[in-house]
């Protein structure tokens, strides 16, 4: 029986702030989580809705919006691809969680577990013996048709407990309140990561309601997901090296791979960052090659090894299979194991759990007919209207053809495309999901929910999430419920019979003695990333406080109309070029006038699509930043979100505002510095970050001292100018108080150019950058400089020997310092070559690599 | 007869190789009509890792990395092969209609044969469905047509195809590279050995047929009055179909010929991309400039 609102209305006008239970309307014919097939809420629904009702519906989209503040701010994303507006999407979650009953959840678990158990032994049996071809009870066409079948794979499964290490399910409820499997995943899962964010942010926004209902904790399975990956290692080694293999931040769950990495304290690391040498898989760090013994693999298997598997995929390893062939890495999941996603096997599970286990399975898959059989495939093609049709191959064939929305002539091609590869299609069920509360606009209303449960194997023994990732349709009575299409998460609250004590997660060493600290290997990506960070960062600073200095000038010749302010801004508007390589900018002539500068201003501060520009600079900040999500603290990636928010506020296309903003930004800046210095350790990491602040400081400061005080001025004009600089530079007080007279060129170079205790002048950045570079960590032993060492020493020395008076002495009558502008520019070239030669001493993940392949000889004459 | 073949390939690099990781499919394999009586490698620089083992088809692979920085990589294979040959008469005895091939591979549990056959067929099977270079379609099947007449035998059926490529088609080796689509050469009736071996493969698949791609060399004679020419031969490259009965007849499209003692077999699969010869990733290396000579010499 639905539930009609007419039942209700009546009687409950009183709670009008309440989440509206009592129009709840759900549809007919639909299982609903809450309600069943009565319309009376389910006894273990009762407590949690009544307390949320009590609660009301202002307070819960307050917190709701709480909710999607700290997701939003923890970095939680999804990248939804084909959006090159912004690269990540964030994550939404429903306040309201999917409730299941501890009798029910019993069921699932068991379910589940035979369920990975099966898969697990079809696995082996498909890379190994294939007794199942064989023996007819699995058809050849059906696996050898299919992607997921790696012929290169063919017996390189090692001796493992169990093959199949991670294994997700996505569970959905039939109308008379069955729970079926739609698919497996057993590819590389995904959903872990965001069910305990979620579930971390739900502790957070409900704790008194999460607290009285008691539900059942995570930790304990990521506890048993560590030991199980630790427990691949060869020879069973005591603390491995575990590393997540991720496609990068454009993949569309990067953020729950950094997650994870940061969570269970692995190392992150993109294709590049592994080699292959004598058969073992090494981890590109700065401090040289280190072993790797597990990989959580994260890309897809046929990407994986571009020598044996995809040739054109960029995101392998060369050899990564003759490692495993070797048994020297383990991967979890094994290369191959994406022929388990095969929808067909749907069809066949049911007796290869007889076959393997002797039962029946207990949870059952939807109804599924492979068209490779005669009688199935008569069926398909005579009931195409009600059924549901799947190509065998995920990605070949992106959608799901609903038979019944297909007109006449789209039918006949489906017909006609199954009857010609019959093997390749099934057809399903179609499904009507159970449907869940969900918290739109202010109440509550029914929503299509799909369940995504995970498993893992912890030697021989499988695991069960007590919980999951429940994902629901945006739309009403929708069935996509996918994060691509919009879809909303919720957490899922396996209900306790009893309170459960908290799980310490990271596993405790056999030995009870105390343990060296582990340093994780900086790879030599994350170094580049960590480098482009403070350059960036460095960029935004520079350009940020020229702006600022700039508008205020601008200001004061609107105001006072002095001919002097209008020559001071006159030679500082080419420095702002100059400084943000934003040519052609104000260089050259200047005939359009006061509305043109304006215009050029703004797009300095807000024009992400122009390099040089504040907003492209932030950009390219964040997405470094992004890349290596897993390195920062909470409180630092949280600065990171702010300035690029703030960035990102839609704003007026004015130019009056545009000061507070750039003091925001000046304080945003400052904030992640500051976090930085005090939470990161003072190793290689923290090297890199500094040792890119403080280059591309001084390359700043030296741009803007050639484009300003290289020229001769009139001593009016270079007094305001000097000023500008001083302000620009965060010296104007500092050189107030050291020199307490008017500002002169000498005192003012003194102060920015050579005083080694000021943190802006540039021989501060150089002593610094040269003893970050001693620090680096280097191959072989150090009797003598390395390049980038003798590089940084010939610049510092070259300042440190020039004074002020051989800088400013000026014979020629050129009008321009020409003994500055020389050094200057040594100077900067130098810099310039630092960078390069750090990246290629350091950054050595950037080598190119290419596929050689011997065409069939073209001079062949057969 | 007896062989020696001597196959080289050298890549010469514009910038150093840190390390590069190969996978070659350059030793003969063992079956009823060649016996492989000796076979090693000669790599320089040599490869400190190198490990041999045999493929899901049954092919031997090596796998070798060269680890030192090195610009020039070059890679001989020397081999001696017996080939024994099946007389061709025999071969032409087996009568089987096409189509009752098709369907036994289609169903093999409809027939008596079949329990005999099981393990054959089994293996006979997955040649008969798409790989990564060879989809069967439509085209393919028309162009076929000609050839498919009701009640044919199969070696009939197979022999008219092999002359129709063979009438029909250019050899033109600079019309297709690897990655030529087997559209495009079934268009411009255009190609090389590999795309001949494809284009007669796709057709049998188009027909529920089983048939696979061989990759090898083929004896060239020199021409009259001439001296032989050392490393003037090429690698080469055909198809199999599987006939019940008789087993895998090859076919050489290129020459319009059934291999009978000349055709030297390195190494089958569903199509190249699971037989490539050599195949390699190297780190580094700028422009690369490929040379290939292949000696095939009577012994």
């Amino acid at each position: 029986m639905p539930m009609k609102s007419q039942q209700f209305s009546s009687s409950t006008a009183s709670s009008d702030s309440g989440i509206g239970v009592q129009h709840y309307e759900t549809r007919l014919g639909i299982y609903d989580e809450m309600l069943a097939t009565e319309h009376k809420v389910l006894p273990y629904w009762e407590q949690f809705i009544s307390a949320l009702d009590t609660m009301g519906s202002e307070e819960i989209d307050r917190r709701r919006r709480e909710a999607q503040r700290l997701l939003r701010e923890n970095g939680v994303t999804y990248n939804v691809y084909g959006d090159d507006q912004k690269l990540s999407r964030p994550w939404q979650l429903d306040p309201i969680p999917l409730l299941i009953s501890n009798d029910e959840w019993v069921v699932i678990e068991a379910g589940l577990k035979q369920r990975a158990k099966l898969l697990d032994l079809i696995l082996k049996d498909i890379y190994g013996k294939q007794t199942l071809l064989k023996k007819g009870l699995l058809p050849s066409e059906l696996i050898f048709s299919h992607q997921g079948f790696l012929h290169a794979c063919m017996g390189t499964l090692q001796n493992q407990p169990r093959q199949l290490s991670v294994y997700s399910a996505n569970l959905v409820r039939g109308a008379k309140g069955r729970l079926w499997v739609l698919d497996d995943r057993t590819q590389a899962p995904s959903g872990s990561g965001y069910a305990l964010e979620n579930r971390t942010v739900m502790t957070r926004i409900l704790p008194d309601i999460f607290q009285e209902t008691r539900v059942h904790r995570l930790a304990g399975f990521f506890k048993h997901f560590n030991k199980g990956l630790s427990g691949l290692a060869k020879h069973n080694k005591e603390n491995p090296r575990i590393v997540v293999l991720t496609p990068g931040p454009f993949n569309e769950t990067y953020f729950e791979h950094a997650y994870l990495a940061s969570y269970l304290g692995y190392t992150l690391v993109q294709g590049d960052d592994l080699a292959v040498r004598d058969g073992y898989v090494w981890l590109k760090s700065l401090e040289g090659l280190q072993p790797v013994d597990v990989i959580l693999r994260r890309v897809d298997d046929s990407f994986c090894d571009p020598l044996s598997l995809r040739s054109d995929s960029r995101l392998g390893v060369a050899g990564l299979l003759e490692a495993v062939r070797r048994g020297n890495v383990a991967i979890a999941n094994p290369l191959g194991s994406s022929v388990l996603e095969n929808p067909g096997l749907l069809a066949f599970l049911p007796s290869l759990a007889r076959y393997f286990l002797n039962q029946d399975l207990i949870l059952p898959s939807v109804a599924t007919w492979w068209c490779g059989q005669k009688r199935e495939r008569e069926f398909v093609l005579n009931n195409l209207e009600k059924l549901i049709v799947k190509h065998i191959n995920r990605r070949q064939v992106s959608e799901i053809i609903f038979g019944s929305t297909l007109d006449n002539a789209q039918k006949e091609a489906l017909r006609a495309a199954i009857i010609a590869k019959p093997h390749l299609y099934i057809g399903q069920e179609r499904f009507n999901f159970s449907t869940v509360p969900a918290f739109i606009d202010h109440h509550i209303e029914p929503r299509n929910a799909v369940l995504r449960n995970f498993v893992v194997a912890n030697g021989k023994d499988y695991q069960v999430m007590p919980g999951g990732l429940t994902r629901v349709a945006r739309e009403k009575d929708g069935l996509v419920v996918s994060n691509q299409a919009g879809g909303i998460s919720k957490d899922t609250w396996v209900l306790a019979s009893e309170v459960e004590q908290p799980v310490v997660v990271t596993s405790q060493s056999q030995r009870q003695q105390s343990i060296d600290p582990i340093s994780e290997p900086l790879t030599s990506r994350a170094a580049d990333h960590l480098f482009w960070v403070g350059r960036y960062l460095e960029r935004v600073d520079g350009g940020a406080r020229l702006l600022r200095t700039i508008l205020l000038k601008y200001r004061d010749t609107l105001e006072f109309k002095d001919k002097l302010d209008s020559q001071c801004l006159a030679l500082l508007l080419p420095a702002i070029t100059h400084v943000t390589a934003t040519y052609p900018g104000f260089i050259g002539n200047q005939e359009d006038g006061v509305k043109n500068l304006e215009h050029e201003l703004l797009a300095l501060a807000k024009d992400g699509k122009r390099s040089g520009t504040l907003a492209a600079n932030i950009k390219m900040f964040v997405q470094s930043a992004f890349s290596i999500r897993d390195l920062w603290s909470q409180d630092t990636w949280r600065s990171v979100d702010r300035i690029q928010h703030r960035w990102q506020q839609p704003m007026a296309n004015k130019i009056e505002p545009l000061q507070s903003d750039l003091d925001d930004l000046i304080t945003g800046v400052v904030a992640f510095t500051g976090l930085t210095n005090e939470s990161m350790t003072r190793e290689a990491g923290w090297l890199m970050l500094d040792s890119g602040r403080r280059l591309e400081r001084a390359l700043v400061l030296i741009a803007l001292l050639r484009s300003t005080l290289v020229s001769r001025h009139e001593t009016a004009v270079l007094n305001q100018l000097l000023e500008a600089v001083l302000v620009s530079t965060d010296s104007f007080t500092i050189y107030q108080r050291r020199y307490r007279s008017v500002i002169q060129l000498p005192m003012l170079l003194q102060l920015l150019l050579f005083d080694a205790t000021h943190p802006r002048s540039v021989a501060y950045q150089l002593r610094l950058l040269s003893e970050h570079i001693a620090d680096l960590p280097r191959e072989g032993r150090k009797t003598r400089l390395s390049e980038e060492e003798g590089i940084i020493l010939k610049a510092y020395t070259d300042l440190r020997l020039s004074t002020c008076a051989s800088l400013l002495n000026d014979e020629s009558d050129s009008g321009v310092y020409e003994q500055l502008d020389t050094l200057l520019a040594n100077t900067t070239d130098l810099l310039w070559k630092i960078a390069d030669v750090i990246a290629q001493a350091y950054f050595n993940h950037a080598q190119a690599t290419q596929l050689m392949t011997a065409p069939h000889n073209a001079e062949d004459e057969l | 007869m007896k062989y020696r073949i001597t196959h080289t390939t050298v890549y010469n690099y514009s910038q150093a190789v840190g390390l590069c990781q190969n996978e070659a499919r350059l030793q003969p394999r063992e079956f009823w009509r060649q016996h492989c009586s000796s076979s090693h490698f000669d790599i320089k620089p040599k490869p400190t890792d190198f490990f041999e083992r045999v493929d899901f088809f049954g092919n031997k692979v090596s796998y070798f990395a060269v680890q030192q920085s090195h610009t020039k990589l070059e890679v001989t294979a020397i081999s001696e092969v017996s080939v024994y040959p099946k007389p061709l008469a025999k071969i032409s005895q087996n009568l089987l209609a096409w189509e009752a091939v098709r369907d036994l591979l289609q169903d093999p549990n409809g027939t008596d044969e079949a329990q005999e056959l099981s393990q054959e067929l089994l293996d006979a099977k997955q040649y008969v469905l798409d790989s990564p270079m060879i989809s069967s379609n439509q085209a393919l099947f028309d162009y076929a047509h000609a050839s498919f007449s009701p009640d044919k035998p199969l070696i009939e059926v197979v022999r008219n195809l092999m002359e129709r490529i063979y009438h029909d088609f250019t050899y033109d080796p600079s019309f297709t590279t690897i990655a030529t689509p087997l559209s495009d050469v079934l268009l411009h009736k255009r190609g090389v050995c590999q795309d001949f071996a494809h284009l007669a493969i796709g057709c049998l698949r188009s027909y529920g047929l089983a048939a696979r791609y061989i990759s090898g060399y083929v004896e060239t004679a020199p021409a009259p009055g001439m001296p032989r020419l050392v490393g003037a031969d090429a690698s080469h490259a055909w198809f199999s179909v599987y006939i019940p009965g008789t087993g895998w007849v090859d076919f050489d499209p290129t020459n319009n010929k059934m291999p009978f003692d000349q055709h030297i077999t390195l190494a089958w699969g569903r199509d190249y991309a699971d037989v490539t010869p050599l195949k390699g990733i190297a780190f580094g290396g700028g422009q690369h400039i490929l040379s290939v000579s292949v000696d095939v010499m009577r012994l």
